[in-house]
């Protein structure tokens, strides 16, 4: 199993006729993504390689059975394609889209909650189940199936840690990026609860970040009796206070949101917390070891 | 962020009592044009800088005349607050405060939304005190005035005041939405003799990427651009995130979490980062990354550049023919190591071969051989 995405979701992607839908298209199915539709509006009946492209995801669901969609469209368009997909139906909705305001990620976010829908970014490269399919933008070869869950605030760092974890044989389930802003469509706690109940996954990996509330989550999940082992690698140390660190969440804006707290915090709630990129594997090995599973805090 | 006197003006549009004020532009008369105009004494001079901790820095100044109010104008224009000189001076009367209250609405991933803060002792910096009421909103509709007063039951015994303080929290949540502010904080909020409450300041922080749906904040980023030099304009123009530090190796990164990760990595080696500097967000071309290379070599601080890209939408072999035209072109002698990985990097090899440059196929040597050179530099 894997969590949110599989083989069996049927994949409609809004904005198929610009560059990024495109691009996607071909990179999405040659992993294996089952692509069944596009929409443009005004360009229905066209078809982007053998893709049949629809004005409206009613239409497109009607036509093609597809219950997914990702979203590619200008920041200022994310807000009415995400509603329209939320709304007629699909059960997973992903919008990469940086520079969303954020009363648009709060009005998603309460949409896809009333409409029982997942709803993953803003700005993230998506999710991927490795050896299955891929709903975004990553480097594909970065990635080999396994056991391991993560999670990620930050697109490029989860290439590099899943590519370390892919080069000393570490597989993993499923790839989220939760995305850099302060409001998201799928939050730690969620993802770690989706983590928690899938039987495939053995143990997680979270990707943080200085700024922000979301290793609060993360914290309390491991401190669970009943809780799969989580590593952490929090990034941002070297960060100075008050600045906005490129994400929108990125910036230390209290004590608590320092990098020091953050991994005090974790380490006492009993997180495998990460030195540096370079221990990311290492510190992985020793959260999947069940011998080591009772020493707590182990660092890189 | 917002001055002061601007996101007063915000408020009072929404209704909210501010103190009459009078803003003060630098310039040679400043002084002078703000005592004619004043009448009543005292009055407090505030610097009005986009940065916290004022108060304690010594940016607000009680002034008992019109002598002692140009004294201290003079003396606030020629200070710096949080590294920049204030952008104008804002005069108010004196408030007659018989209580400082805290009150904010911000956004919050926790609560879906926004939150409601508030502490019934304000004018210090709110970490510092005992923790605020707490009411998580949501998106600003859902706004409850009996769910805010349940929140404040245990904090504000004054019955009067907690109602005030409840129709003014609805009132902010509601213009927060509206104009797309992510903090609007007023600490304090003054409760006056005649029961009354007035913002006695405000710290407003809108949200930039509604810079298309908002001239305000259109303009003011457009301002915030004007105000930086011609090199860091550039680059603010095509996007790219920059924070300065104070080290000697500079970053031309993408994505904001392994160009953070990158900065740890080069202290982690003995090195220090000169700059977050995530050339993501805009063209990752030639167009984009000229700008970058141009400010970071006009910059004496900088003694290395260490080119750090990871990338999944971003195709490598561009990036590697970007670094070919800008290398081909640059005049600067400071080294460049580079480190290109994702999409295409099999690509990469063989453009790099064609001047003379050497791709690192891991992070940790790439960062080695640029604190090596950075030592070696000094």
């Amino acid at each position: 199993m894997s969590i949110l995405l599989d083989r069996t979701n049927r994949v409609l992607i809004q904005g198929i006729t610009g560059q990024m839908g495109t691009f996607f298209v071909e990179d999405a199915r040659k992993y294996g993504t089952q692509i069944v539709a596009g929409i443009s509006p005004g360009r229905e009946g066209a078809r982007v390689g053998d893709v049949p492209v629809f004005g409206s995801v009613r239409a497109a669901r009607e036509a093609t059975a597809a219950d997914t969609a990702i979203v590619f469209v200008p920041p200022a368009a994310v807000l009415g394609a995400t509603l329209e997909a939320i709304e007629s139906g699909c059960r997973l909705v992903v919008a990469t889209a940086d520079e969303l305001p954020v009363q648009d990620t709060i009005e998603i976010r309460a949409a896809a909650k009333l409409h029982g829908a997942a709803f993953v970014g803003p700005n993230t490269p998506g999710l991927i189940s490795p050896g299955k399919a891929k709903l975004g933008f990553m480097p594909s070869f970065c990635y080999s199936p396994g056991s391991v869950g993560v999670i990620s605030r930050s697109g490029s760092l989860s290439y590099e840690c899943c590519k370390r974890l892919t080069l000393a044989g570490i597989g993993q389930s499923t790839v989220v990026g939760i995305g850099g802003d302060p409001v998201k469509g799928t939050t730690a706690a969620e993802a770690l609860e989706l983590f928690h109940r899938d039987p495939e996954t053995s143990a997680v990996l979270y990707l943080g970040e200085i700024g922000g509330t979301e290793e609060i989550f993360v914290a309390e999940y491991a401190a669970r009796g009943d809780a799969k082992p989580v590593a952490a690698l929090i990034v941002g140390h070297t960060a100075p206070p008050g600045k906005k660190m490129g994400h929108a969440a990125a910036l230390i804006d209290s004590k608590a949101e320092s990098h020091a707290a953050k991994v005090a915090m974790l380490r006492v709630a009993g997180v495998h917390v990460v030195g540096g990129l370079s221990g990311v594997v290492k510190t992985m090995q020793a959260a999947l070891s069940p011998n080591m599973s009772a020493v707590h805090g182990a660092t890189a | 962020m917002m001055l002061e006197h601007e996101g007063k003006k915000l408020l009072e549009s929404a209704g909210i009592r501010v103190p009459k004020g009078l803003v003060i532009r630098p310039g040679r008369t400043a002084a002078e044009r703000a005592s004619a105009r004043m009448e009543r004494y005292p009055v407090a001079a505030k610097a009005q800088v986009r940065s916290g901790g004022r108060g304690r820095q010594g940016g607000i100044v009680k002034a008992a005349d019109s002598a002692a109010l140009a004294a201290a104008i003079e003396q606030l224009f020629a200070t710096e607050f949080g590294g920049a000189r204030p952008e104008a001076v804002l005069v108010e009367p004196w408030l007659a405060i018989e209580r400082e209250l805290y009150l904010s609405v911000a956004v919050d991933g926790r609560a879906d939304g926004y939150v409601v803060l508030y502490g019934p002792r304000g004018g210090i910096d709110i970490e510092d005190g005992p923790p605020p009421a707490r009411y998580a909103v949501g998106a600003a509709h859902r706004f409850r005035t009996h769910e805010m007063r349940e929140v404040l039951k245990d904090h504000e015994p004054d019955y009067q005041v907690r109602e005030k303080v409840i129709a003014l929290a609805q009132r902010l949540t509601r213009t927060a939405a509206l104009h797309d502010c992510t903090t609007i904080e007023i600490n304090p909020l003054a409760k006056l003799g005649d029961g009354d409450l007035m913002a006695a300041d405000a710290k407003v922080v809108r949200d930039e990427w509604a810079a298309f749906r908002n001239r305000d904040i259109a303009g003011q980023l457009e301002q915030a651009k004007r105000r930086v030099g011609r090199r860091l304009r550039d680059c603010l123009n095509m996007q790219h995130m920059y924070v300065r530090l104070d080290g000697d190796i500079a970053l031309v990164s993408g994505g904001a979490g392994m160009t953070m990760a990158a900065m740890d990595m080069i202290a982690e080696y003995g090195g220090r980062p000169a700059c977050f500097l995530d050339c993501s967000p805009g063209p990752t071309s030639t167009r984009g990354y000229r700008p970058a290379f141009a400010m970071l070599d006009a910059d004496p601080q900088v003694k290395v550049i260490l080119v750090s890209v990871f990338g999944g939408g971003t195709q490598m072999q561009r990036v590697a023919n970007s670094m070919k035209e800008i290398m081909a072109e640059r005049k600067s002698r400071k080294p460049v190591v580079f480190r290109l990985d994702g999409t295409n990097v099999d690509q990469v090899p063989a453009i790099f071969s064609q001047f003379g440059a050497c791709n690192h196929a891991r992070l940790e040597d790439a960062v080695a051989a640029a604190v090596r050179l950075a030592k070696g530099a000094q």
